[in-house]
């Protein structure tokens, strides 16, 4: 049998969970503008097509990171914005990249910006 | 926070190209791998991500952007939705209650169980099918069509061609063909001693058998009659691997003269033994000469087969072949002993071929010196009997194949284009439906409801159809197209084409619920503006009706060809007159007329009683009469303008007035008097062709000409008249060049004939010429041929216009089916551009209202849609034509003085069918024409 997944909400978040939460951090937002907002943050590490943005926002509403929003009368699209534990898990795992920046600015690995 | 509206980078795509139909189209069927539950609530958002990446990035960077993204993002969507499955259970346990329970708590409607809803479904569809009858009766029929047809005509391809031959492994059995080369002769039966060599000296075959077709009269047991008789050596039943049914087949012993033993074919043990076992044993006489039964073959067993060039009527009755010491040694003559084979274990065809090839030569050495002398060698070949078999029959049969094939996709592209109609007309109902909160699930279910109910109507009434054109066919089809009489309908192609039509009938149904919007503002929307199928549904239907339409013209060409080539056949001038003609044969058993004397008596006093009967105005007896021809033979010209091989010509012996009784014309010259009938003198006729190819640009009467090599002791006959030429083969085959000799020329070869129990020219065909109705004298003539010897069975009474009309019945045929094939098609092309038009129109009914509210006149709207329906047949035309022009290739051995691009024909076809567009465009057209401008307007 297969190991159980760790919960999604867990740091560390995958990179996708990561990026979608990031993106939502500013408000509720649709698929498109996600995908946009995580190409921009994650630049080409990560692209994400609809496939895979729609996939993941499905997991993550499964684990209560997220919901999606009544859509405004003259707004056609379903749009997604963060829940509590998203919030949450967003900021924990914030905290935990910004803890793993400091060992790494501390043990000097890569060169100090000018 | 990015705009959520419009695309940010690049911008170029959306001012120019914004649609990129294809590529969403394609998209949009892509989604449809994921699970039904993503689909449904993330289908509308992907797409509508998809366009905008196409406006963004164009279509190379958005396929780019997606191509990863679907294959990573599929599987783990369907990952997702096996896991929710589990989960839901849980999570959802009013699920669990009874359907019965829900339905009459009201939760649901009837149709939300499995079965329910498809019963459920299934009334529904019915009622509507109902409720459209022209539509759901011209679907139906054209399935119908397609299905019958097809099962029907591949069904006979299949008993002809394919079908299983009943002997063992007969894949590994040849047919093993002389030949002279000289002689214009590549493939002939083989002639005793030959074949006695082939088989002492061949290595290919396990083993090798000689059979023989004869005809007989049958008596001792009841009324006299003819019957096909196979004379077959001892080996031929285990060599096809045929056991009886009862008692045995014959012993290498039966197989010498004296042993008069017979085996039944099991439809004559019927019929003369009521199937009883006691007929091993019994005696019965072959033209009056006792036969002990030993054996019955069962009622699967059928040799030989039609379709061998030679020797291939099935036998009634086998007797051993038994050659005579005369037989074993008539070297170079006698060529009419079929020989069948059966390859030796590993080895294969072309090696076997190799062998044939290299032992004609090695036989034609055992040949007398003289006449080795005469130019004459003797070749081998090997043919598979399979090939043999179906050799004559394929090109019709395979281009009546193609034609069914050609309607099958008529229909199929009507059906298509009947259910599209009707299905873009539902798209409205069913956006409405699904906006309401309908599943698609069920809205597939009540769909595909509709088409398999079509199907398996139209899947019903085409295997009637199929059944009964089973049933006809035969019935017009020449005995030329082997094991027809009883082909089955196969199954397995009944399966195949009510699959095909049944795909048809349901992807095209299906087309109208993935191009559906299940959003209720855009149904509600497009509700003011009627669905109107979107261009592309048109299009389809556009590119169907041309199809149809290009289907029907290669048919109609086809069948026009033929036509042509037929009505050429007809009008061939036979080179006699059929006219007040009948012809009857008679067989002068060997036994009861042992001596050429006794024959010619029997001739003279025959001859004598036809003379006195009324109303005869000529009359002849023969060795053959046109259409036919029974013996072929090598002659010598005198000072002939040719060189090298001997001509191969065919020879009658007539008494009595052929020429007149038959209407055969003496071009120069003279007739044969009735003392050259009674008294040998050296004289003979020769029919046009033979003297312009000998003697070109010369009178050939004076002329002499002998039987065989120049050498050989036979007498020069003088030329005393020359005949037209008259067809001694079916119309459309050349005739022969023909030498005419008088009966009394046969009457010491007869003699030497009945030595060796050879019984021609003891097989006579009379000629009547009458004045009045020739079928009016078959019974008088039978009472004349009665009281000379009432034993004596009387066979093939025939008018000769009956026997013309047999010798074209295989075109006749297939022009026949054709001709049936391209009516149906053409109707199939009418009704479907009828359709497409007649559902634009109504489609259009508030713009054609528009139109006639701002004065355009009824003339104008007419035309309209006439230009618009025209438009789409010249097209078809076009496209038809030349596929057409290539398909009919093919047919160039089918067409008799018929150019595959007849330029009648492919004049002809194109206006017949626009003149019939034109009719299917005009109804729908008129409707619009009398559109009410108020009416139309209110409709909305």
């Amino acid at each position: 049998m297969r190991r159980p997944l760790p919960p999604l909400g867990v740091p560390p978040l995958t990179p996708a969970v990561f990026h979608i939460l990031l993106a939502l951090a500013d408000g509720p937002l649709h698929g498109y503008a996600i995908m946009q907002a995580v190409e921009h943050s994650a630049g080409r590490d990560l692209r994400m097509g609809p496939g895979t943005i729609y996939g993941s926002l499905q997991r993550m509403e499964d684990a209560g990171l997220i919901r999606e929003h009544a859509a405004r009368s003259d707004e056609r699209r379903r749009v997604f914005g963060l829940q509590p534990a998203g919030r949450l898990a967003l900021e924990q795992e914030a905290r935990r990249l910004g803890r793993l920046a400091e060992l790494v600015r501390a043990r000097r690995l890569i060169p100090e910006e000018a | 926070m990015p705009d959520p509206g419009g695309p940010r980078r690049g911008g170029a795509g959306a001012s120019r190209s914004p649609s990129f139909r294809w590529s969403r189209a394609i998209y949009r069927v892509l989604l449809a791998v994921y699970p039904p539950g993503f689909r449904r609530r993330f289908g509308a958002e992907m797409q509508d991500d998809f366009r905008r990446l196409l406006a963004a990035r164009g279509r190379v960077g958005a396929w780019w952007a997606v191509a990863r993204d679907l294959g990573s993002s599929i599987p783990d969507a369907h990952a997702q939705a096996r896991a929710r499955r589990r989960v839901e259970p849980r999570l959802a346990p009013r699920r669990q209650v009874a359907p019965r329970r829900r339905v009459e708590q009201g939760l649901v409607t009837k149709g939300d169980s499995p079965m329910g809803s498809l019963l459920f479904d299934l009334k529904h569809a019915a009622r509507r099918l109902m409720r459209a009858p022209v539509f759901t009766a011209i679907t139906v029929l054209t399935l119908a069509l397609g299905i019958g047809a097809n099962s029907a005509i591949f069904s006979l391809v299949n008993a002809a061609l394919l079908r299983p031959l009943g002997f063992d492994d007969p894949d590994r059995l040849v047919f093993v063909h002389e030949g002279i080369p000289q002689a214009n002769m590549p493939r002939i039966p083989g002639s005793a001693p030959d074949i006695l060599d082939l088989r002492d000296y061949q290595k290919s075959f396990s083993a090798l058998a000689a059979y023989r077709g004869e005809q007989a009269e049958l008596s001792g047991t009841t009324e006299p009659r003819r019957v096909a008789v196979t004379r077959a050596e001892a080996g031929l039943f285990p060599l096809l691997g045929a056991s009886p049914m009862l008692g045995r087949t014959f012993a290498a012993e039966d197989d010498t003269p004296g042993h008069d033993v017979a085996i039944l074919g099991y439809g004559l043990w019927q019929s003369l033994f009521g199937g009883r076992p006691d007929a091993v044993g019994s005696v019965v006489k072959l033209d009056r000469r006792p036969y002990t039964i030993v054996g019955v073959m069962p009622a699967s067993f059928e040799f030989p087969r039609r379709g061998a060039a030679y020797n291939a009527t099935p036998a009634e009755l086998y007797i051993p072949m038994a050659w005579t010491d005369f037989e074993r040694g008539a070297r170079g003559s006698m060529f009419n002993n079929s020989v069948i084979a059966r390859l030796a274990p590993g080895v294969a065809l072309a090696q076997a071929a190799a062998e044939m090839k290299d032992l004609g030569p090695r036989i034609g050495a055992n040949y007398p010196a003289a006449m080795r002398r005469g130019q004459v060698d003797i070749t081998l070949t090997a043919t598979p009997l399979r090939d043999e078999l179906a050799g004559r029959v394929r090109t019709p049969l395979l281009v009546l194949f193609a034609a069914v094939g050609l309607v099958l996709l008529v229909a199929c592209a009507n059906v298509a284009n009947l259910i599209l109609s009707r299905a873009v007309s539902r798209q409205h109902e069913l956006s409405l439906r699904l906006a309401l909160g309908a599943p698609r699930r069920r809205l597939l279910q009540l769909l595909l409801c509709e088409s398999v109910l079509l199907a398996a109507a139209g899947g019903a009434l085409g295997l009637l159809a199929g059944r009964a054109a089973l049933d006809a066919i035969p019935a017009v089809l020449a005995t030329s197209l082997p094991g027809v009489d009883h082909a089955p309908l196969d199954g397995r192609v009944l399966g195949f084409t009510l699959v095909m039509s049944a795909l048809t009938a349901i992807v095209f149904g299906l087309i109208p619920l993935f191009t559906t919007d299940r959003r209720l503002a855009a149904t509600l929307h497009e509700a003011g503006a009627r669905a109107t199928g979107g261009r592309a549904g048109r299009r389809l239907q556009q590119g169907l009706v041309v199809a149809t339409v290009g289907f029907a013209v290669i048919l109609l060409v086809g069948a026009g060809l033929l036509l042509r080539s037929f009505a050429g056949l007809v009008a061939t001038d036979p080179g006699f007159s059929p006219d007040r003609v009948l012809t009857m044969s008679v067989s002068l058993p060997i036994e009861a007329y042992p001596q050429g004397a006794d024959v010619t008596r029997f001739i003279r006093s025959l001859h004598g009683r036809f003379a006195a009967l009324p109303g005869l105005r000529a009359v002849t007896l023969s060795t053959d009469v046109p259409l036919e021809s029974n013996e072929q033979r090598a002659m010598t010209p005198e000072n002939a303008a040719t060189t090298g091989a001997l001509p191969s010509v065919a020879l009658t012996w007539t008494y009595g007035d052929y020429f007149g009784a038959l209407g055969v014309p003496i071009r120069r010259g003279r007739t044969f008097n009735d003392t050259e009938d009674e008294a040998i003198r050296p004289v003979a006729i020769v029919s046009e062709s033979l003297a312009r190819r000998f003697w070109p640009g010369q009178d050939a009467v004076g002329k002499r000409i002998k039987n065989g090599i120049a050498a050989s002791p036979s007498p020069w006959l003088e030329i005393v008249g020359v005949a037209g030429d008259a067809h001694d083969g079916a119309l459309g085959a050349e005739p022969t060049i023909h030498v005419y000799l008088p009966w009394s020329h046969i009457v010491p070869d007869l003699d030497t004939l009945t030595r060796i129990g050879n019984s021609f020219g003891r097989t006579l065909r009379i000629a009547l010429l009458v004045h009045g109705d020739p079928a009016a004298l078959a019974e008088p003539a039978r009472r004349e041929i009665a009281a000379l010897d009432p034993a004596l069975p009387v066979t093939r009474i025939a008018t000769m216009a009956q026997q013309v009309a047999a010798s074209v019945a295989p075109q006749r045929f297939s022009t026949l089916v054709l001709g049936v094939f391209a009516a149906g098609a053409l109707l199939l092309a009418a009704i479907g551009l009828y359709g497409v038009l007649a559902f634009s129109v109504a489609q259009r009914t508030r713009e054609i209202g528009v139109r006639i509210a701002l004065g355009a006149t009824p003339g104008g709207v007419l035309g309209m849609v006439v230009r618009q329906g025209m438009r789409l047949v010249a097209v078809g035309i076009g496209l038809g034509l030349v596929a057409a022009a290539a398909a009919t290739r093919v047919m160039t051995s089918l067409l008799y003085r018929t150019a595959p691009y007849d330029p009648w024909t492919f004049a002809t076809v194109p206006l017949a069918l626009a003149a019939v567009a034109l009719v299917a465009c005009w109804v729908p057209g008129r409707r619009a024409a009398r559109v009410e401008p108020i009416v139309a307007l209110r409709a909305e």
